[in-house]
C-alpha cells in the first residue's frame, strides 16, 4: 500500500514539474498580412529561442478594429500574454494599468531612443517597439525626366519643391498631378512640426492659432487650391498610393509600407524617394514617427515567459530577417549600419531615408497624448477638407478648429 | 388545470425556451445592466462607483451628444415618411396584373437583400466629387436646353394630337401611350435637327463640382447634406422590404370596393387615398413601427462613411455610443450608457405616441 501511495506521489510530481514547465505564449496582433509574417518569424526565431524552456509560442490574429478587440479583451481578462500596442494607443492603454511595465525586465538601450520616448508614460516603459516608419516623398522618375524637371531631393525647401511639381504639371497638362495627399493630418501635421509647431503645449492643450501651424497648413493646402495636389479620392482612391501606383501624379507622401505595395501593384514604376522637404524659415524637417510595440499583459501567469518570447520577437537576427526580407523597419538602432540601406535599389533606397526620418529634425510620433487618435485628428481633417474645397477660408477653418479641440479638450 | 392542459402549457414553454432565454440574457439582462452602468462611472477596466444622475446632467452638455439627438430624429423622421409613402407606391404598382410582373417585383425587391456596406460603398462612390451623381448633373447642364426642347415640343405635339382625335369625336386620353410614342418620335427629330442647325445649342460648362459627403452645407438650413445622402441610401435599401407588406396587404383589400368606387366614379387616384390607404391601416401601422425603430437606431450607414463626412453632420445617437465605448483603452462606458438609455426611452416614447395617435387595427373590424 505505501509502494502504490509513493508511487502515487511521484508520478503526480512528475506531471506538476512537466506542466509548469510547458508554459503556452499567446500572442495577439493584427490580422491581414501579419499572421503569415509573425508565423514565419515565430517559427524562425521565437520558437527555437524558447524551446529550451518548454515555451510554445501561438499566434492570434485580432481581425477588425484592433484597438476595439484589445479593449474587449483586456477588460474581460482574456487577452494574450504578449501583444500588439500601436504607438498612438500607448496612453490610452497604460491607463487600463493592464500593460507590464518593462522597467528592470526588459533592457531598452538597443532600441530609438525615440521609440523608447513614445512607449514611455510616466517613467514606465510598456512596450519594445518591433518595427519603425516615417514619411518620405516618393516620386515617379519617368514622369519628372518626361516634364524635364529636376527629381525632389535632400536640399528641397517647400518652396522649391512644390515650384518642381507645378513645373511638372505645367509641362504635362491636365491629366497629371505635383502631388496626391489626403485631406489628413497624418501628413499635414508632419510640415506643422517642420514649421515648429507642437501638438499639446505644457498643460497639454492644443493650440492652431500660431503662425507655425498657419504656415504650414496655408502650404499644404494651397497644393491643392491652385491644383498642383490632388485628394486621392478625385483619383478614385482610398490612399496616396493608390493614386502613386496609377502613374498620374509625380510624387506622394507615404511610408516604407509603399514600397511592397509597389511591388505587387505597380512593378514596372521607377520610383526614388527623398526626404521631405525642410520648411523654408525654420530651415528643419518634420516628420511623424510610427510604430508598433510588443507589451506584456500585466496579468499574464507566465511573466518570465512572457519576457523571453518578447526578446526572442526584437532579437537583432529577428529584426536583420525582417529588414532583409523588406517586411519592416528595425527598432533598433546598430541595425542602420546594416549593408541593406547601403544597396542600390529602389527599395534600399527607400527603407534608409525613410529609416533616417526617423530622427532628422521635428519628429512626433503619430499620436494624441491622453486623446483617442480618432477623436484629435478628425476636426485638423475637417478643417483642411472644408479649405480645400473652397468651402471656407483658412481663418474660418482654424477658429473652427480650434473651437472644436477646446470642446475635446475641455471633456 | 387537467393533465391535458397542463402537457399543453408544458409543451408551449418548451418550444418557447430557447426565445425566452435569448431575450432574458441578451435583451433584460444587456438592458438592466446599460440602465445600471448609466448611473455609474464604469470605464470596462476600474471598479465603478455610483455618480447618480452625473451622466445625464453631462451628457446634455455635450455637442456631439446634441447633434446626434438632433441627427438621429431628423433621419428617423424623414426617412420613415418617405419610405412609407414610397413603399406604398411601389407595392400599388407592383400589384397590377401585367405581363412579366414577377420579374419586377424580383428586381425591384434586390436592394433588400444586398449588403447595406456593399449599398454604402456603392453610394460613396456614387456621390464623390467625381461620382456618377456630380457626371449627370454636369450632362445636364450641358443638355439642359436640348432637353427642355424635346419636353416642350412633346407636350405641343401630344396636345395638338389629342385635340385632333377629340375634334374627330374619339376618346382620347391626354396621356395617350400611342399618341405619346408619335409625339416623341416627333419631339426627337425636331429636337435633332435645331441641335444640327445651331438653334438650340449644348453647353460646355465646367464639371459640377458638389461636395456630397465633405461638407457641413445643410439642406433647407437644417438638413445635414451628408446626413441627407444616408437618407437616400436608407429609403433605396428599405423601401422593397416595406413594399413587400403593402403587396400582402394590398391582396386582401375586397375587389369589390374597387368596383364600387369605379362605379362611383372615383379616379385611381381616389382609389388609392380613400380605399387602399384606409384599407392598408394596421399594415402602415407595422410598417411606420418597424421603420421608426429601425431608423432611430441607425448605425452602420454612418460607420462606412466614417472620416469621409464631418462627424456633426452624420453622427446619430446609435454611433455616438458606440465610438464612445469603443475607442481603445479606458472608455467612457457609464457616460455612454446614459446616452443609450436616453436613445431606448426615445425609440419607445415615438412608438407608443404613433401608437396612440395611429389607430392600429379597425380596418377590417
Amino acid at each position: 500500500m505505501k509502494k502504490i501511495v509513493l508511487l502515487g506521489l511521484a508520478l503526480s510530481t512528475l506531471v506538476g514539474v512537466a506542466s509548469a514547465q510547458n508554459v503556452t505564449i499567446k500572442i495577439n496582433g493584427y490580422g491581414g498580412t501579419d499572421p503569415a509574417v509573425v508565423g514565419d518569424l515565430i517559427n524562425r526565431f521565437v520558437k527555437p529561442a524558447v524551446a529550451k524552456d518548454n515555451i510554445t509560442v501561438v499566434y492570434e490574429p485580432l481581425q477588425g478594429d484592433y484597438n476595439q478587440s484589445l479593449t474587449n479583451l483586456l477588460s474581460a481578462g482574456n487577452a494574450g500574454d504578449v501583444f500588439y500596442l500601436p504607438g498612438e494607443t500607448v496612453q490610452a492603454f497604460a491607463a487600463t494599468n493592464r500593460l507590464l511595465p518593462l522597467n528592470g525586465l526588459v533592457s531598452s538601450t538597443p532600441f530609438l531612443a525615440a521609440l523608447n520616448r513614445t512607449f514611455t508614460v510616466n517613467g514606465k516603459l510598456y512596450a519594445i517597439a518591433k518595427d519603425t516608419n516615417s514619411l518620405a516623398i516618393v516620386y515617379n522618375k519617368d514622369i519628372f525626366d518626361e516634364a524635364k524637371v529636376a527629381y525632389p531631393n535632400a536640399n528641397d525647401t517647400w518652396t522649391t519643391f512644390a515650384d518642381k511639381l507645378r513645373k511638372v504639371r505645367q509641362a504635362l497638362g491636365n491629366d497629371y498631378y505635383g502631388i496626391c495627399f489626403p485631406a489628413d493630418y497624418a501628413r499635414m501635421g508632419a510640415f506643422a512640426f517642420a514649421a515648429g509647431w507642437r501638438p499639446f503645449d505644457s498643460q497639454g492643450r492644443t493650440n492652431v492659432n500660431t503662425a507655425s501651424f498657419r504656415r504650414a497648413f496655408d502650404f499644404y493646402t494651397g497644393l491643392v487650391k491652385d491644383k498642383t495636389a490632388i485628394q486621392p479620392s478625385d483619383l478614385s482612391e482610398g490612399w496616396s498610393g493608390g493614386c502613386f501606383a496609377k502613374g498620374k501624379v509625380a510624387a506622394a507622401i507615404e511610408g516604407n509600407w509603399i514600397v511592397n505595395f509597389l511591388r505587387d501593384s505597380a512593378p514596372n514604376l521607377k520610383y526614388g524617394t527623398a526626404p521631405l522637404p525642410k520648411d523654408p524659415t525654420t530651415n528643419r524637417r518634420g516628420n511623424f514617427l510610427y510604430t508598433v510595440g510588443w507589451a506584456i499583459n500585466a496579468n499574464t501567469k507566465n511573466k518570465d515567459a512572457a519576457v523571453k518570447v518578447l526578446q526572442a520577437l526584437t532579437s537583432v537576427q529577428a529584426q536583420t530577417y525582417i529588414l532583409e526580407q523588406g517586411l519592416a523597419l528595425p527598432s533598433r538602432s546598430a541595425l542602420q549600419r546594416n549593408a541593406f540601406f547601403t544597396k542600390n535599389t529602389p527599395e534600399s533606397q527607400a527603407a534608409n531615408i525613410i529609416f533616417r526620418g526617423s530622427s532628422d529634425g521635428n519628429v512626433q510620433t503619430y499620436s494624441a497624448g491622453r486623446y483617442t487618435l480618432n477623436d484629435f485628428q478628425r476636426p485638423i481633417n475637417e478643417a483642411l477638407t472644408s479649405v480645400m474645397t473652397g468651402q471656407a477660408t483658412t481663418a474660418q477653418a482654424l477658429q473652427r478648429l480650434q473651437t472644436a479641440l477646446n470642446t475635446l479638450q475641455r471633456r | 388545470m387537467n393533465a391535458q392542459q397542463r402537457s399543453v402549457v408544458a409543451a408551449a414553454i418548451l418550444f418557447l425556451a430557447p426565445f425566452l432565454a435569448t431575450l432574458a440574457v441578451f435583451f433584460v439582462y444587456a438592458f438592466c445592466r446599460a440602465v445600471y452602468f448609466s448611473f455609474t462611472n464604469y470605464n470596462l477596466f476600474d471598479q465603478m462607483n455610483f455618480v447618480g444622475l452625473r451622466n445625464y446632467a453631462a451628457i446634455f452638455g455635450d455637442n456631439l451628444f446634441l447633434s446626434a439627438l438632433r441627427n438621429t430624429l431628423l433621419f428617423s423622421l424623414i426617412t420613415t415618411a418617405l419610405q412609407t409613402i414610397l413603399a406604398l407606391l411601389m407595392a400599388n404598382v407592383l400589384n397590377q396584373k401585367v405581363k412579366g410582373i414577377t420579374f419586377f417585383r424580383t428586381a425591384w425587391y434586390m436592394p433588400s437583400i444586398t449588403s447595406s456596406v456593399v449599398i454604402g460603398l456603392i453610394f460613396l462612390w456614387l456621390f464623390q466629387r467625381v461620382g456618377l451623381a456630380n457626371y449627370l448633373l454636369t450632362q445636364i447642364s450641358n443638355y439642359g436646353s436640348a432637353i427642355m426642347t424635346f419636353l416642350l415640343v412633346l407636350v405641343a405635339v401630344q396636345i395638338v394630337q389629342v385635340v385632333l382625335e377629340r375634334a374627330r369625336r374619339l376618346p382620347a386620353s391626354w396621356f395617350d401611350p400611342a399618341l405619346a410614342v408619335v409625339s416623341a418620335l416627333i419631339a426627337l427629330i425636331v429636337t435633332w435637327l435645331l441641335v444640327n442647325f445651331g438653334v438650340v445649342r449644348i453647353g460646355d460648362n465646367p464639371a459640377v463640382n458638389i461636395t456630397y459627403y465633405a461638407t457641413q452645407e445643410k439642406l433647407f438650413g437644417f438638413l445635414p447634406v451628408p446626413l441627407a445622402t444616408i437618407i437616400a441610401q436608407n429609403v433605396f435599401t428599405t423601401v422593397p422590404t416595406l413594399m413587400l407588406f403593402f403587396l400582402a396587404g394590398l391582396q386582401n383589400v375586397p375587389r369589390a370596393l374597387y368596383e364600387a368606387a369605379e362605379i362611383d366614379g372615383a379616379t385611381k387616384a381616389q382609389q388609392l387615398l380613400y380605399v387602399t390607404v384606409p384599407m392598408l391601416r394596421p399594415v402602415t401601422f407595422y410598417v411606420v413601427t418597424v421603420g421608426l425603430i429601425g431608423t432611430l437606431q441607425m448605425f452602420d450607414q454612418v460607420a462606412i462613411i466614417g472620416d469621409a463626412a464631418p462627424l456633426e453632420s452624420i453622427v446619430t445617437l446609435a454611433y455616438f455610443v458606440f465610438t464612445r465605448v469603443f475607442s481603445g483603452g479606458v472608455a467612457e462606458a457609464g457616460f455612454a450608457m446614459a446616452g443609450a438609455v436616453i436613445l431606448a426611452a426615445i425609440t419607445l416614447l415615438i412608438v407608443l405616441l404613433q401608437r396612440r395617435f395611429f389607430v392600429s387595427d379597425e380596418a377590417f373590424q
